[in-house]
């Protein structure tokens, strides 16, 4: 069997975000040694400029993406192209469940200063971010963090490649006592 | 009014101060209290003629900002924290996701411009030389070596041990009941217990079937039951008309 090949054929077939524990299934081989050969793979393929496919991760799903560079013939190519973005509020309450999470609804609405049920819901059906469990004080509140698929969304593969805040890029636990 | 700005621009109250504070290039730390609370409330009054249902968040921060405002107008005791902090905190920790969401909204476009295909619709079988057939073209044996070959495929596990015997009836609740009503007629009343002794040795099934009958001939009338404690006999006897 030939590891790159397979791999490559099931991220076709799959079309959407595949992931590593589905892979390790059908191949029988330990989740590590498969991200190691995507990895690999990522470098090889994603460096070739003959190809017009490059591999994508998102925290640990990969897929199969046509390159950024070939945008504008892609686009004259489709009649019209799908309007994917969100809307201000649902960033802004992404946003706050990207940088604290796992956070409660409470707290986002403490930071965005209004209601945010309808907006988390939406996000909720979208798949961008999902319920963590919940908090251990009264209430037992629901608490809220990002998916693969909010990876997906924004083109990054972890959490560690949201942009920075601005100014001293470690303040982020200063914040909380602000 | 140079701010007429529908509701629905702003995210929140936090939002529709920042704006404020941004238009007349206010410095956020020094915040002058008396002159934004007029202007929000200014903005305030202006939205409300329009629009009666403005969201409870934005009056609150209304009630909050003069609730500053009145603090400010008192003498300060001592090192007092200044009234405008908390606010300040707020807004800016508000601004600073509102920033960040901006900058992720980059990300988003960004990524719009990778594209990628729908997951293919996968066959039950991934066999492509499966051609279509028609119920009325094949016969029984076919479909049954098809059903073989299906589960064989798909691994199903058929237990052979899920077998029941279906037995013959021995008694039948209808000739119990005649049985019964015979007797009945006879000695006027019938205990049950007597009856199953009668028989001798008794099986599940008779004492189930006879009590079954006892019930169908209570709900065809015509009889009374007694018992005189739980679990005891059952005694049968004519109703008396």
């Amino acid at each position: 069997m030939n590891t790159k090949s397979v791999l490559e054929s099931l991220m076709f077939a799959w079309g959407e975000p595949l992931n590593i524990s589905e892979i390790s299934k059908i191949l029988d081989m330990p989740p590590q040694s498969i991200t190691h050969v995507l990895d690999e793979m990522i470098k090889e393929v994603n460096n070739n400029e003959d190809r017009g496919l490059i591999i994508q991760r998102f925290g640990s799903s990969y897929q199969l993406t046509t390159k950024k560079e070939n945008y504008e013939y892609i686009q004259s190519l489709l009649e019209s192209t799908v309007n994917k973005s969100l809307t201000t509020a649902a960033m802004e309450t992404l946003s706050i469940i990207a940088y604290k999470q796992p956070v409660t609804k409470v707290e986002i609405e403490r930071i965005r200063g209004v209601k945010c049920s309808q907006v988390v819901k939406g996000l909720l059906d979208k798949g961008l971010v999902k319920e963590a469990g919940r908090l251990d004080k009264p209430g037992r509140p629901v608490i809220f963090a990002t998916t693969d698929e909010f990876l997906r969304h924004f083109g990054i593969s972890s959490i560690d490649e949201l942009p920075k805040f601005k100014g001293d890029p470690d303040d982020k636990d200063d914040m909380e006592t602000a | 009014m140079d701010y007429s700005v529908n509701i629905n621009v702003f995210q929140g109250p936090f939002d529709l101060l920042f704006h404020l504070i941004e238009k007349k290039e206010i410095d956020i730390y020094d915040i002058p209290i008396a002159e934004i609370t007029d202007q929000y409330l200014d903005y305030l009054e202006e939205i409300l003629q329009f629009n009666m249902n403005i969201a409870s968040e934005f009056i609150f921060m209304a009630a909050t900002l003069i609730e500053i405002k009145s603090q400010m107008l008192l003498p300060k005791k001592g090192k007092e924290e200044d009234p405008r902090q908390e606010l300040v905190n707020k807004l800016l920790e508000y601004k600073m996701f509102k920033d960040i969401s901006e900058e992720l909204k980059k990300y988003e476009d960004e990524s719009s411009c990778y594209f990628s295909k729908p997951r293919e619709e996968m066959a039950l079988t991934s066999d492509t030389r499966a051609e279509q057939l028609y119920l009325n073209e094949i016969n029984v044996y076919e479909l049954y070596n098809m059903y073989l070959s299906l589960i064989k495929k798909q691994n199903f596990k058929i237990d052979q041990e899920e077998k029941y015997k279906v037995y013959r009836e021995t008694y039948r609740v209808k000739d119990c009941m005649e049985d019964l009503a015979k007797k009945i007629k006879k000695f006027g009343k019938v205990s049950l217990f007597s009856t199953f002794k009668e028989k001798g040795s008794v099986s599940k099934e008779y004492i189930v079937t006879l009590f079954l009958a006892i019930l169908e001939l209570t709900n065809n009338k015509g009889i009374r039951l007694y018992q005189d404690n739980k679990f005891g006999d059952i005694i049968i006897t004519q109703e008396r008309k």
